[in-house]
């Protein structure tokens, strides 16, 4: 009788997690209030009402340290005035701590846990700049989002922290006069860390931080100083989850945990996020929330096997590219038969041999990849095809908008093609469309979008850059890539330039459409006034050319 | 002793529910649940239970109060009463002692071992199960 006590009382765990989590919701609400100044007596004592009954009922849930944590909180409320602002990170610190115990609980009595990866929760965000306000507010902000803020008032503060924790993204003020190299060079090996950090850099209305140099020294993003403190760390989540999404992900289902987490152990020093799965029956719902770039599966599981699992993901078209890798202690060929025939593209047999494992996963994912770049780079010049990188201009657009940033966006164009391609013969033609492609990525970011539209004409969209800035880059551009010569089959050269025209966000348009026809009309004006040379959309004819514009 | 009767008094619903498997699927005991101190003062002159598990910190009337009302009542007087109480509460602890309860159990309680720590304060160890 007494063994069905623990799942009877899993069961009521289950049943009663939403209302634990709405009482850890009315704790961060508490502190998120404190850090406001706008903690009033009614909600401190529902937090300590909620706390001592957290106390009391996590631990019998097996929970124990939960108990500890809430009980910790409850004395920390259980003071007449409400506890001090000086007390707040240790509180929020504390409720991060009680939601990820029950984040992290068993999901079923047989269930030895499941490993699941916290969204942007406890994140280590550094903050580095010499105005100990601005970093306080931040601090205050970055806690409310859930974040583990650590200030720095200067670069080798924030470098000794760096090397203590390196963090999940940092906010950059290099808002300061004379001290602008120091912060570049902090960026800079911010950003060549491994993995490479993000970097949000704070700038001001005076054109002290040179965002072009910002920009070629791996910043991610931009945002105003004055911009509210939420604006600035919401940019930060903003550019954390979209580097989590480029990170290569993988799905694991085994029921021994020990599996797992060699699983875990084994994969993460080569680079991938991998997340557990001991329960096989919540595993529709895992694949959807992870969406992963390779699932693990074992072959022999209670409830469900992995042959069903492995049937199912190949019925759902959404997954019927995704490759899968099984675990099995079994040899014989009707094994092997099976688990191909189930849809897999390989297996590893148990005992685990490390350095097989991480070799098979890595073919199988190196092939995965390969079919993606062939359906996303232009095969010739190596820069994203048509329809990634519109994909990728409308996602710029929605963040500059989003966080009231510029973005500009560059349409080029090469000059006199055809006749180059005529004269000097298609293999010319086709170096110069490859140099033009190369170029580009080379100068511009990871985060900006480079594209390949039509026979020669390019696009280039850059997050937080407003046009004239643009206009310097391309400009750049311009200038190499005219210096360079392209030799036919004859052995006669020739130079090429391009033309090009660059329009800003907002200012210009506030759709891809808007965007790309007032670009496409400065690149026609460019081309009207003799090629060679960028111009800004909008702008009336012969008037304001860049001051650094090409010759004609 | 065939089986004995329990009330449990406690305003957190999953600690009614887990109190209340853990007494009956262990300990073997009859249990009877109360969701405030006027219902467990009600339920205790109605049912007369062999024993009384009460929450202390509870909305309305807390532990403590029921306790005294239980005792100014003759028929509920002689009925033992344990004190379910969180660990912080170390000052109170004094003060309910010297109340008259038969004793004091501590949030969170382990499931599995409630029933017989339950056991141990009434004395009477038989596991009726």
């Amino acid at each position: 009788m007494t063994t069905r006590v623990p799942a009877a009382i899993q069961a009521i765990f289950e049943t009663s997690k939403d209302e634990l989590a709405r009482r850890i919701e009315t704790l961060d609400e508490t502190v998120a209030a404190l850090l406001d100044g706008k903690l009033d007596e009614s909600l401190r004592a529902e937090a300590e009402r909620d706390a001592h009954k957290l106390a009391g009922s996590l631990g019998m849930f097996g929970l124990p340290r939960g108990s500890e944590l809430a009980r910790e909180l409850e004395q920390a409320l259980a003071v007449p005035d409400g506890p001090e602002l000086s007390e707040a990170p240790r509180l929020a610190e504390l409720v991060l701590a009680l939601r990820s115990q029950l984040d992290d609980a068993p999901a079923g009595s047989e269930d030895n846990g499941d490993a699941v990866p916290p969204v942007s929760d406890g994140r280590a965000l550094l903050l580095v700049s010499p105005d100990p306000a601005l970093t306080e507010r931040l601090t205050v902000e970055a806690l409310k989002r859930h974040l583990r803020p650590r200030g720095a008032e200067s670069s080798a503060t924030a470098r000794g922290l760096v090397a203590a924790e390196p963090p999940d993204a940092a906010v950059l003020d290099l808002n300061c006069p004379g001290q602008d190299h120091e912060g570049l060079e902090l960026l800079a090996d911010l950003a060549g860390n491994e993995p490479p950090v993000p970097v949000i850099v704070l700038t001001g209305s005076e054109a002290l931080v040179d965002r072009v140099e910002v920009a070629r020294r791996g910043g991610s993003g931009f945002i105003q100083r004055s911009s509210p403190e939420s604006q600035v760390v919401a940019a930060v989540s903003e550019t954390m989850e979209r580097r989590d999404r480029a990170e290569v992900k993988l799905l694991a289902v085994d029921d021994d945990p020990a599996i797992s987490e060699a699983l875990a152990a084994l994969l993460a020093p080569v680079g991938l996020k991998v997340t557990t799965l001991n329960d096989p029956r919540r595993f529709w719902e895992r694949l959807e929330a992870i969406n992963p770039d390779l699932l693990v599966l074992d072959l022999d599981m209670p409830d469900l096997n992995g042959i069903d699992l492995c049937r199912s993901v190949r019925a759902d078209v959404r997954f019927g590219q995704l490759p899968v890798l099984f675990l099995t202690a079994r040899e014989d060929t009707a094994s092997v038969q099976r688990i191909f025939e189930a849809g897999a593209d390989d297996y590893v047999r148990k005992p685990i041999v490390g350095p097989e494992l991480v070799t098979r996963i890595q073919n199988r994912l190196e092939r995965v990849q390969l079919l993606r770049e062939l359906a996303d780079r232009d095969g010739l010049t190596g820069v994203a095809t048509r329809r990634k990188s519109t994909a990728g201009l409308e996602d710029l657009i929605a963040l500059a908008d989003r966080f009231g940033q510029p973005l500009s966006i560059a349409l080029i164009d090469l000059d006199h093609f055809k006749e180059l391609n005529d004269q000097l013969g298609h293999a010319a033609g086709d170096a110069a469309l490859r140099r033009i492609g190369a170029m580009l990525t080379t100068a511009f970011r990871g985060e900006d979008v480079i594209g390949r539209w039509g026979g020669e004409e390019f696009v280039v969209g850059t997050y937080g850059m407003v046009g004239a800035d643009g206009i310097r880059r391309v400009t750049e551009v311009l200038e190499s890539f005219r210096a360079e010569q392209f030799t036919g089959r004859d052995g006669r050269s020739a130079r090429v330039s391009f033309s090009a025209g660059v329009a800003e966000f907002p200012r210009d348009g506030r759709d891809l459409t808007d965007l790309y026809r007032a670009a496409d009309e400065a690149l026609y004006r460019a081309k009207a006034e003799g090629r060679n040379r960028v111009l800004p959309a909008g702008s009336p004819r012969s008037a304001s050319r860049p001051p650094d514009a090409p010759p004609r | 002793m065939s089986h004995k009767h329990i009330l449990l008094v406690d305003d957190d619903d999953d600690i009614r529910e887990v109190a209340g498997i853990s007494l009956e699927a262990v300990g073997g005991w009859q249990v009877s649940r109360a969701a405030s101190g006027v219902e467990g003062i009600a339920k205790a002159l109605a049912e007369r239970p062999d024993a009384i598990l009460l929450d202390v910190m509870m909305p309305d009337i807390d532990g403590p109060t029921t306790f005294e009302r239980l005792q100014e009542d003759p028929q509920t007087r002689d009925i033992p009463v344990i004190l379910l109480t969180a660990k912080a509460q170390t000052a109170d602890r004094r003060r309910f002692e010297k109340l008259r309860v038969a004793g004091i159990l501590t949030k969170p309680f382990d499931p599995m071992t409630l029933s017989d720590e339950v056991a141990a304060i009434l004395g009477t160890q038989a596991r009726l199960e």
